[in-house]
Parts: C-alpha cells; sequence; structure tokens
C-alpha cells in the first residue's frame, strides 16, 4: 500500500506570487527527506525547495514557468506506506 | 564577544578588497556550505571585482550586447550562476556585498531580507544626497529611471548567498554591454551622480553601518582565516 503525499511550496514568508524556475528530479526519480527537489524564484530571490519527505517524485504539477500563490501544489510523491 | 549596549545579532563582515568573480564564488559557496552544516558564524563578505558579467537563473544570453572579442579586450569573464535575475556586470568601483546568513535566524522571510537590503541600500544613497528608490516590478534600486543597484539572493537550506552590487564609480562602457533585466535600462553610478569622485571604502563603511542599524548584526570586522577556523565562534 502506497500513500500519495503533497508537495507545497514552504513558507516563504509575506511572499506574493512564487515561479517555478526549475525542477532538480525528474519524475520518478526516489528522494530522500531533505534533497532538493525545485527551484523557485520570487521577491529577486532562488529558493531551493527540499522534499519535504522521502519517497518517489510521481507528479510534477506546477511545470517549470508555472506561477503559483503562497502554499500552492508543486507536486506529489509517493510515499511507502 | 563582549556584549556592549543594544541587543545585536552575531554576524561577522570579512572585507575582501578587490578578487576575482569565480574566487569569490568558490568562497561563497565553501561558506554557504559550512553555515549550514553550522560549522561557522553568519558573514558578510564585501569584495570588488575584477571585470566580469554574470547570468542568474532567468537570464538570456540575447541581453548580452558584446561581442566575444570586445570581452576578451576589456579581459571581462562571464560566467552563469544559480541566484535570481537577469544578466548582471561587476567590475571596479562597485561595492558587492554577499550575506550568508541562515534566515531561521533573522526573520524566516525571503521577502523582508531582501526589502533590507534594498532599504540598507537607499538609506546609505540617502547620506551622500542621493534620492534613491524601490520600483514597483522593476528588481534593484534606482534613481529616477536609472539603475544603481542590482540584487539577486540564492537560499538553500535557508542559508543565503549572492545578494547585492551597488554601483560607486563604473566605466559606463562596460555597462553598455549589457541590458539588465533584458529591458533597455539606463545604469547610473554614485560618482556620476554627486559629479565627484567617491571612494569605495567611504561607501563601503556607510553601507556596513546601514546593515547594522537595518538588521540588528553586529558585524564585527574579521579576517578570512578567522571565519575559515571558527568553530569555537558559531
Amino acid at each position: 500500500m502506497e500513500t500519495q503525499l503533497e508537495i507545497r511550496l514552504p513558507d516563504l514568508g509575506d511572499v506574493d506570487m512564487v515561479r517555478v524556475v526549475a525542477w532538480l528530479v525528474e519524475a520518478g526519480t526516489s528522494v530522500a527527506e531533505g534533497d532538493d527537489l525545485v527551484e523557485v524564484e520570487t521577491e529577486k530571490t532562488t529558493f531551493v525547495v527540499p522534499a519535504p519527505f522521502a519517497g518517489r517524485l510521481v507528479e510534477v504539477v506546477a511545470a517549470e514557468g508555472a506561477t503559483l500563490e503562497r502554499g500552492g501544489l508543486l507536486g506529489r510523491i509517493e510515499h511507502p506506506a | 564577544m563582549a556584549g556592549s549596549s543594544t541587543r545585536r545579532s552575531r554576524v561577522l563582515h570579512v572585507a575582501l578588497g578587490r578578487a576575482d568573480y569565480e574566487w569569490t564564488l568558490d568562497l561563497q559557496r565553501t561558506l554557504h556550505a559550512r553555515r549550514r552544516d553550522g560549522a561557522i558564524a553568519d558573514v558578510v563578505l564585501t569584495v570588488e571585482h575584477n571585470p566580469v558579467i554574470t547570468f542568474g537563473r532567468s537570464g538570456s544570453r540575447d541581453h548580452l550586447l558584446a561581442t566575444d572579442g570586445e570581452l576578451r579586450r576589456e579581459g571581462i569573464e562571464v560566467f552563469d550562476v544559480e541566484r535570481g535575475g537577469d544578466v548582471t556586470y561587476h567590475g571596479p568601483g562597485q561595492l558587492v556585498v554577499y550575506p550568508i546568513v541562515d534566515l531561521r535566524e533573522h526573520g524566516r522571510d525571503v521577502k523582508r531580507f531582501v526589502a533590507g537590503l534594498e532599504a540598507t541600500t537607499i538609506g546609505t544613497l540617502d547620506r551622500l544626497g542621493i534620492d534613491a528608490a524601490r520600483r514597483d516590478g522593476f528588481p534593484g534600486v534606482w534613481v529616477g529611471d536609472r539603475k544603481i543597484a542590482s540584487i539577486g539572493v540564492y537560499v538553500r537550506g535557508w542559508v543565503t548567498r549572492h545578494g547585492l552590487a551597488l554601483n560607486v564609480a563604473v566605466n559606463p562602457s562596460h555597462f553598455a554591454m549589457i541590458r539588465p533585466c533584458g529591458l533597455p535600462i539606463r545604469t547610473v553610478s554614485i560618482a556620476e551622480i554627486v559629479g565627484r569622485a567617491v571612494p569605495l571604502g567611504q561607501v563601503l563603511e556607510r553601507f556596513v553601518d546601514g546593515l547594522r542599524a537595518e538588521f540588528g548584526w553586529d558585524l564585527d570586522p574579521v579576517g578570512l582565516t578567522e571565519v575559515l577556523d571558527t568553530e569555537a565562534v558559531a
């Protein structure tokens, strides 16, 4: 049995729009908690979002170039239960 | 450190003087990794670079207007870097500031951090009699429609690197080689506005004072070897 967990933008403070610059791992890849996952850009800052938990990246929801609001959905990780 | 008057947070200041961009980039990466490991304290590097053009994550080569020959003749190197933003020029007569700080200990707010750097720049210019401001939708700090400072920060593991560049007395012909942010933007230096030579060291001193006031950092001046050998400090 596997569970799919959502990867959401971490709280970067009082920022509005965040743009997805580059995914650092491809869908299908397994990651450890804390691994570099995706680079986002806001307020003249590139921020590297770490994997919030271990598992396999099964879906990239916000593709490169997409813009997200606070707490927006980046992708999904499948976590072996 | 002696706890003097008001409560200040421990942030070191290393003035590197004149240094190559690539060497400084390696140094930033080393310090960044060691800060993430908790092996060193927060540190702010200040530096004046030899001429270089760098491209941020959203940078486009179309915004480089000089030919390879022109770049070679002027001794200007070109690099791709991981900071946010587009194309930027660094060179003599420009004050570059690289804070390597753990934002989890300074408010955990990317926007506030960048706004603090901008406010410090605007305050420094104000003390020189220059009226500068932010412009909505345009990164950096501006004097009217001319850009006087560029900002581009990179954050990994909540630790920052890269930072800002303030034009004190930059060679205008070097600026003409790029199109900052991909726009037909005019760039300006402090010396051009005040109409006299302004020593970089004087601006540096005021800027560091401004950082102390803005962020509450102590910014004790230390040598690089002290930072790299400072398990005791963290």
